[in-house]
């Protein structure tokens, strides 16, 4: 993944968030991006994950530029080639676990039988399999950001975004996500790119940049 | 994503908050309800207009010569109204089948010194053909009575005399005003109807040329015409107007047919749903409002769910299928309740009424396409909003 960026984003009255920024990740990098709260970390990362577009600057994704994307095309990227993981998880808390995970396919156009199956088969390669069933609520935190993890991944996504993905949850089960994360990278060849402030994620990174007043330093 | 996945979800949805969605669905039940009644209820009406001229055909003609308010009703001479005025030649020429002149009296009765409610009919041979009158025991006034004080009661004046006399009337005598008739007969109970203006069930009717004795003075006199099948309604009228104004200078003609009848009464059907038309349309448009209010209510509280929803890849159109499908699914089943509701209400009304009762199909497929129609009306802006909602604006909301 070629990924040249330029980005300049000014909010509501005009402040930038982030300041000339250019970064290159690379195609089944592992990248942690980290910065103290208020140095633009979240908002890169909506960049890089097309929740948000950039006020300036070029954004070229596997070879392919784009920063001017319609909104239509940005929901079909989020939908193919990104998968987010979050701090606070964000499943949907009126479906099951399954449901949840096969959220992404349906969006992609799925039948919904196939889609069940792969959704299966995808709690099943992270031994979550046996509480389809149940709602998030009724799962610890560990379980549910494994759930949150198939969901990002059922789609064969290019990128995954995980913005504090341990976070929520105690050191043990937090290492075992990192665990995952890694094993995704290295043998899948998958591009992960973690914004966290814990230096204990970071150390796991193959790289690692810092965010400080909305610009890199190295 | 799949329309049926869409209508899932939008159920699934609606029944986590049933309270708020049963409140939200009220409106729309109300408002569906009111159309559904008003035209099932209008079609019945119709229904019962329209019966009354199976029993009685519609080859009638009614005319009532009313005395005229501003002339001297005193000096208009009074020529006996009945069938021989008209020459027989000139009714089939006209096509006319039959003319049964009447005339109604107003007098005190007594049957064995008990007084008896009821009309005094002056009536000819003619007129239980015209007016489709059977007899029940005895027989029925002829031309052949002339003068004699006969009478045949109504159906109900039979029943009240027998009540209260424990006897059968027949061949016993009744007193009108101050005279003696003999009862020779009486009438089958007989469809009431709002042509013939007399209810004949409650009435006493007597010789046509009797009741010129009766009464000197008689100011309303009325014909029954039949017509054969192939005359004019307005051609038949026509030739009455001028030989009648002839025969009775000083009496305003009215006239009034089957045809005229039914306009009328569907006119008055019209203006009935119209107005209740009205009353169903607020409704709905205040049930959408609801909807609208619950849907907007919902949206704020699940901004998150939209972020989310949106990061895994939902489309602005995904999500507004997504709300508008729950719009509609809310209106739709308000719709179906407000069916159910208004045809029961119909049938209510055509029990209290004592109207036979029909299920017409058309009135609650409007009802439901109308409640849909307001569903997907009201849930279009609040789909709308949601689907503008910003992705991250949205992911951040608690």
């Amino acid at each position: 993944m070629k990924n040249i960026t330029k980005i300049y984003r000014s909010g509501p009255v005009d402040c930038p968030a982030l300041n000339d920024v250019s970064i290159t990740i690379h195609r089944g990098e592992m990248l942690g991006i980290v910065g103290s709260s208020g140095s633009g970390k979240s908002t890169l990362m909506n960049i890089l994950g097309f929740l948000d577009q950039c006020t300036r600057g070029e954004y070229w994704f596997a070879g392919s530029d784009v920063t001017d994307l319609r909104e239509q095309e940005l929901s079909v990227i989020r939908n193919r080639r990104i998968g987010f993981i979050f701090q606070s998880f964000c499943l949907l808390p009126r479906l099951s676990v399954l449901q949840n995970v096969m959220l992404p396919l349906l969006y992609r156009g799925m039948a919904v039988c196939d889609s069940a199956d792969k959704g299966m088969a995808m709690l099943e390669r992270f031994g979550i399999h046996s509480f389809f069933r149940r709602k998030p609520g009724q799962l610890s935190g560990g379980q549910q950001q494994r759930v949150a993890i198939a969901r990002a991944l059922v789609n064969d996504p290019d990128l995954i975004l995980a913005d504090e993905p341990t976070g929520a949850l105690d050191s043990r089960t937090g290492q075992d996500v990192m665990t995952l994360l890694t094993a995704l990278s290295q043998d899948h060849h998958c591009t992960v790119v973690i914004v966290t402030h814990d230096p204990k994620v970071s150390a796991q990174c193959s790289r690692v940049v810092r965010l400080s007043d909305g610009s890199l330093v190295k | 994503m799949k329309m049926s996945m869409v209508i899932q979800e939008g159920i699934i949805n609606l029944l986590l908050s049933p309270l708020r969605s049963l409140l939200a669905l009220l409106g729309i039940l109300v408002g569906t309800a009111s159309v559904v009644a008003m035209l099932s209820g209008g079609k019945l009406a119709e229904h019962e207009a329209l019966k009354q001229f199976e029993s009685l055909g519609t080859d009638l003609l009614a005319v009532s010569l009313r005395q005229r308010s501003d002339s001297e009703s005193q000096a208009v001479s009074e020529a006996p109204l009945n069938a021989a005025l008209f020459p027989v030649s000139v009714l089939k020429k006209n096509g006319i089948r039959l003319m049964a002149p009447y005339v109604q009296l107003f007098h005190e009765m007594q049957y064995d010194s008990q007084e008896i409610r009821g009309t005094v009919l002056g009536v000819t041979g003619e007129f239980f053909q015209a007016a489709h009158i059977e007899s029940a025991r005895g027989r029925l006034i002829s031309d052949m009575d002339a003068f004699n004080l006969y009478c045949v009661l109504g159906n109900s004046v039979y029943e009240t005399v027998r009540k209260n006399s424990l006897e059968d009337p027949l061949g016993r005598q009744l007193q009108i005003g101050k005279n003696i008739f003999t009862i020779v007969g009486t009438a089958k109970s007989w469809p009431q109807n709002s042509f013939v203006f007399t209810n004949i069930n409650d009435a006493v009717m007597i010789p046509a040329q009797t009741s010129m004795l009766l009464s000197r003075n008689i100011s309303d006199s009325n014909i029954i015409v039949r017509l054969s099948s192939s005359a004019r309604a307005d051609a038949v009228e026509e030739v009455l107007r001028r030989f009648l104004s002839v025969q009775f200078p000083g009496r305003d003609l009215v006239f009034q047919s089957p045809k005229e009848l039914i306009a009328r009464m569907t006119r008055q059907t019209e203006i009935f749903t119209v107005f209740l038309g009205l009353i169903g349309g607020i409704s709905l448009c205040v049930g959408g409002i609801g909807v609208m209010n619950i849907m907007l209510v919902s949206i704020t509280e699940r901004k998150r769910e939209i972020g989310i929803r949106r990061a895994v890849g939902a489309t602005r159109p995904d999500i507004r299928c997504l709300f508008l499908a729950e719009a509609v699914m809310i209106s739709l089943f308000g719709g179906v309740l407000g069916v159910l509701l208004g045809v029961f209400i119909s049938w209510l009304t055509a029990v209290f009424w004592h109207w036979s009762f029909a299920f017409f199909l058309f009135p609650p497929l409007i009802g439901f396409s109308v409640s849909a129609a307001t569903g997907i009306f009201f849930g279009i802006y609040p789909a709308w909003r949601a689907s503008l909602l910003d992705p991250i604006e949205a992911l951040r909301a608690v």
